[in-house]
């Protein structure tokens, strides 16, 4: 079929604005990775747009030794792969009985799941219990509000469900204990699923702002987010630009350092992008289905 | 399960439930024993916080806790809708989020039905694989991209004083330029993201359709008009259900990163509001009764527009 002269022009509107769109997602980055490389005096000359000028890397010695980050780096990696850990073992734990259709309770046991997702107690009275319990300053305050993903629950409660019946009740048949089953046969056919989880898992646990900022108290257990996040807000300080003492613009980091810190957030999640984008797209699919 | 289930219905054999019975409770053993220490963990720190939102009609100290605090009844609540401050951070809790959700809404349904015109497959995967990006990044990152290119010394300053001779524009510090940073920087996280279930909606539609339509003569707005987004229809309205439902909550992250105090009239919101003055200055009850009126409309808002949205046949539940 030819396309016609409207259709040609369709096509090529389409295409340039699509570029445009992508290039605006990825300039912004550029542009703060060639600001982390250039030297202080070209970026306050503010000629620096996508390729650094005086090229340098000052920045991210004087970030490396002069701040927390390599400290907070190392608190994110475990944040990440501990709380990853718990919370993929819960999640099995909550989505396999759920998914089984002689469990007591079962709908019950659902709907109230699904209701903490339309409800919640808000920060204030999270707060208390966490105190409660002692956890304020320990990393136990991060993890254990998130153990259960309701979103992530329920994808995979659906993906065990569809799961094939009569492989299970041949199992069975042949004197499979149930922890056999879900140990030899339902985990290991689900291996897509759970990877695509576990990435959601480590993706939120890496990004993690609001409960480190909340439930930690002394800068050691600070992640990168927090840090960095305040180095970023010294700058708010600018706009009282008039009555700015000496020894507040001491304070105020360098445009290069923060520039630094951002691209040293970005960076491992770019080096992870490629599996993170082909296991993610797939998740969401099987959470469309349901849907 | 459903044969043995007729054959002991219909065949009147009584010791048949029995068998079943027994066997169905020595099968849920294991499923307990999985399923105890999720009970454990919704209580605790789901319910127990529910719970805990007592203290909105309380006047809470720490001396006497949650249960010994005096009740109050609903006068947190009063002062809530009586103080033009707190009145000012609800409104623009509401004001931020149904902006954010009503210009932010057509991005992503724009975007992928752009992308579902492309025909180049390298071209379609690069455009994808830039675009899902920004959603990677935490809001941190964002923000601090977005400071510093918006800054009075920011790129953005800079060309158009070269370019176009103009004097630096306080994008961040003025209301209704920090109000556009919001909303965009919402739309550049989420856009490309919030596409891909709109393209995988897209994929279903059958391709003959556009084929007899185009040899009956219409144009490729007109294709878009009436087969594209018929076919995505009820996809938009259950993912329009599932943003309202969200609706109150303007995300922490984002506005906490992005704000500053010279825009605290347009950008300071509830959960913000929440950590400033509940958490550092130990306001407890009046945020927790700020929290609870928050996740009350959210309730509300999704159980309506599940209502209206089950009312033509595509509702959630």
């Amino acid at each position: 079929m030819k396309a016609t002269r409207g259709e040609k022009l369709f096509y090529a509107v389409n295409y340039v604005v699509l570029g445009l769109i992508a290039l605006s997602c990825l300039l912004p980055m550029v542009h703060i990775a060639a600001m982390s490389l250039s030297d202080a005096h070209h970026v306050a000359s503010g000629h620096v747009v996508f390729w650094p000028l005086g090229w340098t890397t000052d920045a991210y010695t004087s970030l490396i030794e002069g701040s927390d980050i390599v400290n907070a780096f190392r608190n994110n990696v475990v944040l990440t792969v501990v709380g990853t850990a718990l919370c993929m073992c819960c999640t099995v734990l909550a989505a396999y009985p759920l998914s089984r259709r002689d469990m007591y309770g079962r709908r019950l046991f659902t709907l109230a799941i699904i209701f903490t997702m339309l409800f919640t107690g808000g920060i204030i009275p999270n707060y208390l219990v966490i105190k409660g319990l002692g956890l304020i300053d320990s990393y136990g305050a991060i993890w254990l509000p998130a153990l259960v993903s309701v979103f992530n629950m329920l994808v995979l409660k659906t993906y065990f469900e569809s799961m094939q019946v009569e492989m299970e009740e041949a199992a069975r048949i042949d004197g499979c204990s149930e922890w056999r089953l879900i140990a030899q046969i339902v985990l290991p056919l689900s291996v897509p699923v759970l990877a695509a989880l576990t990435l959601f898992y480590a993706v939120a646990f890496w990004n993690q702002f609001m409960n480190v900022l909340i439930f930690m108290n002394d800068p050691a257990k600070y992640n990168l987010t927090v840090l960095v996040q305040q180095m970023v807000q010294s700058q708010s300080m600018m706009q009282d630009l008039n009555n700015l003492q000496p020894e507040d613009m001491a304070n105020l980091t360098p445009e290069t350092i923060k520039s630094a810190g951002v691209v040293v957030m970005l960076v491992p999640m770019l080096i992870v992008y490629p599996f993170l984008q082909k296991y993610f797209v797939k998740g969401v699919m099987i959470g469309a289905v349901k849907g | 399960m459903s044969m043995a289930e007729r054959q002991a219905v219909g065949g009147g054999a009584v010791r048949m439930p029995q068998r079943r019975n027994r066997r169905r409770l020595r099968q849920n053993i294991p499923y307990f024993i999985l399923f105890t220490p999720i009970i454990v963990y919704f209580l605790l720190f789901k319910y127990a916080p529910m719970g805990g939102l007592v203290i909105a009609f309380k006047d809470y100290n720490f001396a006497d806790g949650v249960f010994g605090s005096p009740w109050v009844g609903l006068g947190q609540f009063e002062t809530l809708f009586s103080n033009p401050q707190t009145l000012r951070i609800i409104r623009n809790t509401f004001v931020l989020s149904v902006l954010a959700l009503l210009i932010g809404f057509p991005f992503p349904i724009l975007l992928a039905v752009l992308l579902n015109e492309v025909g180049r497959v390298w071209f379609k995967r690069g455009v994808q694989t830039l675009v899902y990006l920004p959603h990677f990044l935490s809001w941190v990152i964002v923000s601090g991209i977005v400071i510093t290119i918006f800054s009075i010394e920011g790129v953005i300053n800079n060309l158009f004083a070269d370019w176009l001779g103009w004097s630096p524009i306080q994008f961040l510090y003025s209301e209704g330029s920090w109000l556009a940073l919001f909303i965009g920087s919402g739309i550049w996280k989420g856009a490309g993201w919030g596409a891909i279930i709109y393209l995988a909606a897209l994929s279903s539609i059958d391709p003959s359709l556009y084929e007899s339509a185009s040899i009956d003569g219409a144009n490729k707005w007109k294709q878009i008009r009436h087969i594209t987004l018929p076919g995505i229809a009820p996809t938009i309205v259950i993912v329009f259900i599932l943003s309202v439902g969200n609706v109150m909550e303007v995300g922490f992250d984002q506005v906490y990163t992005l704000q500053n105090s010279a825009v605290f009239g347009i950008s300071e919101v509830i959960s913000t509001y929440t950590y400033k003055i509940g958490l550092q200055s130990l306001q407890f009850s009046l945020t927790s009764a700020m929290g609870l009126f928050e996740s009350l409309i959210g309730l509300v808002l999704v159980l309506i527009t599940n209502t209206i949205a089950r009312r033509y046949g595509q509702g959630l539940w």
